[in-house]
């Protein structure tokens, strides 16, 4: 039934979506790109394509950092165009989208304050796909006090629930009589990476549960699976990183920090909970997920993470594995007709591709032999399709 | 007769040294008839020789558009180029002057331009800074004074509280800023949740940008509205000691929000030294200001100058040579270099071969170094076929286009774009057969014709999209008064030009004589006798009739011209000889009856039905028919049309069954010498390659592949042939026979539009002229000359603008279905000469249209 409605108020963006499916790059472009010597020539090659307008006023030489911001400018400008061509649920499903980016933002820009960046070149490195007004007040930020910066600043922001419900959660799980210094103590060991892990898990819970709500049945089947995917991606990794990590000495203390990390939905959630919340090792990890999908599979090839001085830029990490096999999903999502999916594969296709093009620069910035291992390093969008 | 049939193209190569490439190429250029051929389209434009130079065009390029842009902002108007021959013979002459070699002018250029956009853009962003600076200044002298209004006096006045808990004598600080105007709101938000509410505070409108515009305009520079509505905002919280905490973070949250912050004086004194103090810093500027603008109108009116001889503004001229130069690598790079020498194809006409010759030497004896030019030599162009290339004229080409739009011509297939040039106009004058409309659309033809000068200056004019088709309009108009005179049609009324054979008598009308035929069109007697429409609808519909089927046979004609030419004579005797017969003798037969028809009389009520008589003559073949078209000779009809429907039946198999048999059979004799065969291509590539010395593994092993396949694709086709030339032929003659039938119906369009136009023609007489004008008086006068207003109005509207486009689209249906199927293969390309002309001219009209 919703296919037939679907175009109604959602047609044209879809369409606009479908018409950018031209702009990715192409194999042979990849080809072509790896061939080029210089930066000044991967800038002129990229000028043949769709990225041409984005480049025209820089300087040849432009630095990794800038091609990078250039890149997602235009990717932002695109969807912000899609954004203000949707109506309703899609606005709504299309600003959630953007959370993600929006809590990138905040806590690389509270990371950079913490490291005493200035306030200029922070605003300058953020991604143009989270900005919000607010994002500058974040300067107001003392110190390690959260609480305040969320009080201040954040309160009104999209990503100020998840703040909220993060710093709760932090403190409840202090012990009962707590004083105003361990607030602060805890707040001054925290980690801007657990800050993001914990904000993304809760921004994953409630997209999930967004889609779950509101959207109409085809969008749901397609976005419920690959949010199911990511969120035990998500899972993966948390436990992964976390096997062999020095910061958290205790068994007990790595498990709660696991529970409190690994979102609470997905194809592993609860079934493999236990088991996956106690895998110290890699094979213990690989034994807890083995029931779901091809997770094994993906395991399989995944470097052993307790020998992790070892990792060269060579290694085909745990990351790339699961970006090879998140990239195959989302081509095939794109393909799929009348469902929201189409918007978010675009997004996280869109986002490899610039991956693929950071990678490539910084390979041929650095000047690499053309047979290094790290030339093959990166993931096609929809190459996956053709086989 | 290079438009009956295009143009005879023969296949060269081309080889120039590295160092006369640009010399030889630029004077080809001017040749306007070379045809390029990629040497290999699969190579990325980006890893072809002269690629970088291409970028740097492109950079040129972009760096003029910037210009461009400032020239606009500062209404400085450019001379457009208008003649672009000229203007190639002065980038001759400043080649011919410089002494220099050809392709180094380009360099100078690129720096010159380069230089320009900095110098310029490093002006404007002065200017650009000034004005900013200006905006500070007065927004601070806005600000303070404004502050002064809200806060008042009595700032200045506090005293230090002699007892700390007397709330009355609390001192108050205050922070005074500008933001932006959309972030007001949040400004409020979040000053007041910082400070828990313990904070006035006041937010008042800048209108800035209305003082920005009003300060750009008093320097006579462009208003842009760039620049954000902006507000002040005061903020007075308790406590005034510099350091207090508080103090510092308001002053972060409002340092967060990137716009000035002020200080705001102690005293009254401070506050008017301020102000002074401000005052003159503004006049400083605004001097700057005029300075620098100065100076960079001074930088652009060196753009807009038109150097001596040039017959543009020099930005237009370094534009045009810098469009020339990239189109002259461009071209250069379908060519493939092989150490120090290029090598490339192109297709040249026919006779062509002296000049492009003449021109290579002519390029040797300018050539100051006097290297070797190129050479060119014929080459066997298998396997490509020829472009089409029409020699087109103002005339031909709205025409030709009309045809292209279909389908480009086959190389050297007949042309239907000379037939169109009367046929189109024709058939659209039959279904716009109106003799003021039609003179109407003459009138405009004419004046596009004749005004044609004056009307391309104005760019908005509605008639200025309409001047490359004005021969186009004037044909239609003429023929459609043409016919209008024919159907006797002014506006819906019948004109009594040569005086009528009728004259009314005793309620009845007589015939003056009995050899009075009114000579030119229908008699005018037809409109007032009451059976008008009747008389002229079963007319029109025979006259449609008649001219389809002519229409058509011209077209099954033109198939056999085209399979002479071609030597196909299979088609020949096998497809255009039976189609021939079975239109003839079908539908022919019917135009013929119906002109029998018109020439006898019939007596009482035995006038035959042209439609019952061609069913008969199918359906019940060996009947006498009971009303015979032709009077005394039933039997003599029933002959002709038993041998007629004969042939037209036995043409049926005949279309079908022969050739797929004598191909098959062809086949099958080919099948023992094919292995011959398959090996040809492969010899020629083979020797093509030898011939370029060249003993790249990599290219000759890709030639055999492609070579490979290609044999192997051939081999794999003539398996599938035979089955496929069965369905082919079936479904052609399928389409045949049945077309005849539906295209000849379709033909009838030319009655159904005209009735269109007449009855809609008539209606609008009738409801806003007939009978309104007979009012008298002064009523009677306006009421008329309001009916009028409508009428043509309506006139204008309908019939004028959307009918002419009706029958236009009908006109163009009946050309490309019904005409064009009956021979026109249309799977030609286009010929794309190498010519700078062509690329100027291109660029000229943008240039102009902005």
């Amino acid at each position: 039934m919703d296919l037939c409605v679907f175009g109604v108020d959602d047609g044209y963006a879809e369409a606009i979506i479908r018409g950018l499916r031209a702009s990715f790059l192409t194999e042979a472009q990849y080809q072509q790109m790896k061939n080029c010597a210089s930066i000044p020539e991967l800038k002129s090659f990229l000028e043949e394509t769709d990225y041409q307008n984005c480049l025209q006023a820089d300087n040849p030489q432009i630095p990794t950092s800038i091609l990078r911001q250039r890149l997602k400018k235009k990717l932002a400008d695109e969807f912000e165009y899609i954004e203000a061509q949707s109506t309703g649920t899609l606005t709504k499903y299309l600003f959630h989208l953007r959370c993600r980016f929006m809590i990138d933002n905040v806590v690389n820009m509270i990371e950079g304050l913490k490291n005493k960046i200035d306030i200029e070149i922070l605003l300058s490195n953020i991604d143009p796909l989270g900005w919000f007004p607010e994002i500058k007040n974040i300067k107001v930020l003392e110190g390690d006090d959260y609480s305040s910066l969320y009080r201040d600043v954040l309160i009104d922001t999209p990503i100020g629930v998840y703040f909220m419900k993060f710093l709760e959660e932090s403190i409840e799980n202090l012990h009962e009589n707590r004083t105003l210094n361990d607030i602060q103590n805890l707040f001054r060991e925290m980690k801007p990476e657990y800050i993001r892990t914990s904000l993304k898990k809760m921004w994953l819970e409630d997209f999930y549960l967004f889609c779950e709500q509101e959207l109409m049945p085809t969008s749901q089947e397609a976005l419920l699976e690959l949010l199911k995917f990511e969120a035990d991606f998500k899972t993966i990794q948390v436990i992964y990183n976390s096997i062999g990590n020095r910061d958290l000495n205790t068994a007990a203390k790595i498990i709660t920090t696991r529970k409190q990390l690994c979102p609470t939905i997905g194809n592993l959630y609860p079934d493999c909970e236990k088991m996956y919340l106690q895998a110290m090792t890699l094979d213990a990890l690989r034994e807890a997920v083995k029931g779901c999908d091809n997770y094994r599979d993906l395991l399989k090839d995944a470097p052993d993470p307790l020998k992790r001085e070892e990792f060269n830029v060579q290694t085909k990490t745990l990351d790339d594995i699961m970006y090879d096999d998140e990239c195959r999903r989302y081509a095939l999502a794109f393909d799929g007709q009348g469902s929201y999916g189409v918007f978010y594969s675009y997004l996280k296709l869109k986002e490899q591709e610039i991956r693929n093009i950071i990678w490539l620069a910084e390979m041929i910035s650095r000047k690499l032999a053309k047979n290094h291992p790290g030339w093959k390093k990166i993931i096609i969008p929809f190459s996956h399709l053709g086989k | 007769m290079s438009f009956f049939r295009s143009k005879q193209m023969r296949y060269y190569s081309l080889v120039i040294p590295r160092e006369s490439a640009w010399v030889v190429m630029n004077e080809l250029a001017r040749l306007d008839q070379l045809h390029f051929v990629d040497y290999d389209p699969q190579l990325p434009m980006i890893s072809r020789p002269f690629a970088n130079y291409v970028k740097r065009c492109d950079d040129s390029i972009f760096k003029l558009s910037c210009l461009e842009q400032l020239l606009k902002e500062f209404k400085k108007d450019l001379i457009y180029c208008e003649n672009v021959d000229s203007l190639l013979d002065y980038f001759h002459q400043v080649q011919y002057d410089r002494m220099k070699p050809g392709h180094t002018y380009f360099d100078e250029l690129e720096q010159e331009i380069d230089q320009k956009k900095i110098q310029i853009q490093e002006q404007s962003a002065n200017l650009q800074n000034l004005l900013d600076r200006v905006n500070i200044i007065t927004e601070q002298k806005l600000v303070l004074e404004n502050a002064k209004e809200i806060l008042g006096q009595s700032v200045f006045q506090q005293q230090t509280p002699h007892n700390v808990n007397d709330y009355q004598q609390l001192k108050f600080g205050q922070i005074i800023g500008v933001i932006d105007k959309e972030e007001e709101v949040r400004f409020k938000r979040i000053i007041f949740r910082v400070t828990k509410g313990n904070a006035w505070v006041q937010i008042k409108d800048l209108n800035n940008e209305q003082i920005d515009n009003s300060m750009r305009k008093s320097f006579h520079l462009n208003q842009n509205n760039a620049s954000q509505p902006r507000c002040l905002f005061v903020i007075v919280y308790p406590g005034a000691e510099e350091s207090s905490s508080f103090r510092m973070k308001l002053m972060k949250v409002c340092d967060s929000f990137n716009r000035q912050r002020i200080e705001y004086p102690n005293s009254m004194d401070e506050m008017q030294k301020k102000m002074i103090e401000l005052s003159q810093q503004l006049q400083e500027a605004k001097n700057l200001i005029e300075m620098t603008k100065q100076q960079l109108e001074k930088s652009l009116d060196g753009l807009v100058l038109q150097k001596q001889g040039c017959n543009c503004s020099y930005f237009e001229y370094m534009r045009l040579y810098v469009l020339k130069e990239k189109y002259l690598y461009v071209n250069l790079n379908y060519l493939t270099m092989r150490g120090s020498i290029f090598t490339g194809y192109f297709w040249l006409p026919e006779g062509m071969e002296l000049v492009v010759e003449e021109k290579l030497r002519n390029a040797m004896k300018n050539n100051r170094d006097h290297y070797p030019t190129g050479q060119i030599q014929e080459m066997k162009p298998y396997p490509y076929t020829p472009p089409t290339y029409f020699n087109l004229n103002e005339v031909t080409m709205p025409f030709q286009e009309i045809v292209n739009t279909y389908g480009v011509p086959r190389y050297q297939e007949v042309n239907p774009g000379l037939f169109t040039i009367i046929t189109f106009p024709f058939l659209f004058g039959v279904m716009f057969a109106d003799i003021a409309h039609g003179f109407m659309l003459f009138l405009c033809g004419i004046y596009l014709i004749f005004w044609r000068n004056s009307l391309q200056k104005q760019t908005d004019s509605m008639f200025n999209q309409m001047i490359p088709f004005r021969y186009l309009i004037i044909l239609m108009g003429f023929f459609a008064l043409y016919n209008g005179f024919i159907y006797n049609d002014y506006l819906s009324i019948s004109l009594n030009l040569f005086g009528s054979c009728y004259s009314p008598e005793n309620e009845e009308w007589k015939r003056e004589s009995k050899d009075c035929v009114y000579p030119f069109g229908v008699d005018p007697v037809w409109q007032a006798s009451g059976s008008s429409l009747n008389f002229m609808n079963s007319y029109k519909m025979k006259l449609s009739v008649i001219l389809g089927v002519i229409h058509m046979l011209f077209g099954i004609l033109m198939k056999g011209v085209n399979t002479l030419f071609f030597k196909n004579y299979l088609d020949f005797y096998c497809e255009f000889i039976p189609q021939l017969l079975f239109m003839i003798c079908t539908f022919g037969w019917m135009d013929f009856i119906i002109i029998v028809k018109w020439l006898n009389t019939y007596e009482n009520n035995t006038d035959p039905s042209i439609i019952e008589t061609m069913i008969n003559q199918v359906l019940k073949p060996f009947d006498e028919p009971a009303n015979p078209v032709f009077p005394n000779d039933p039997q003599f009809q029933l002959r002709v049309t038993q041998i007629l429907t004969l042939i037209a039946v036995i043409c049926i198999p005949w279309m079908l069954l022969p050739k797929p048999l004598i191909l098959g059979s062809r086949h099958d004799n080919n099948k023992v010498s094919m292995s011959d065969s398959q090996y040809q291509p492969l010899v020629m590539e083979k020797q093509v390659s030898e011939q370029d010395e060249d003993n790249n593994q990599q290219f000759q092993s890709d030639l055999q592949n492609a070579a490979n396949l290609r044999s192997f694709t051939e081999q794999g086709k003539e398996e599938h042939d035979s089955g496929e030339i069965w369905v082919h032929q079936m479904i052609e003659t399928i389409e045949f026979v049945l077309g005849g039938i539906s295209n000849t119906a379709s033909y009838l369009r030319l009655w159904a539009l005209s009735l269109a136009h007449g009855q809609l023609a008539e209606v609008f007489y009738d409801m806003c002229l007939a009978g309104k004008l007979d009012a008298g008086g002064v009523l009677g006068g306006l009421l008329g000359g309001y009916f009028y207003i409508v009428f043509a109005l309506l006139t204008f509207g309908v019939l004028m603008t959307m009918d002419v486009m009706e029958c236009f689209l009908h006109a163009l249906r009946l050309h490309w279905v019904e005409f064009q199927n009956k021979f026109y293969k249309a799977d030609g390309y286009l010929f794309n000469g190498y010519s700078y002309k062509k690329i100027l001219n291109d660029n000229l009209k943008q240039a102009n249209s902005k």
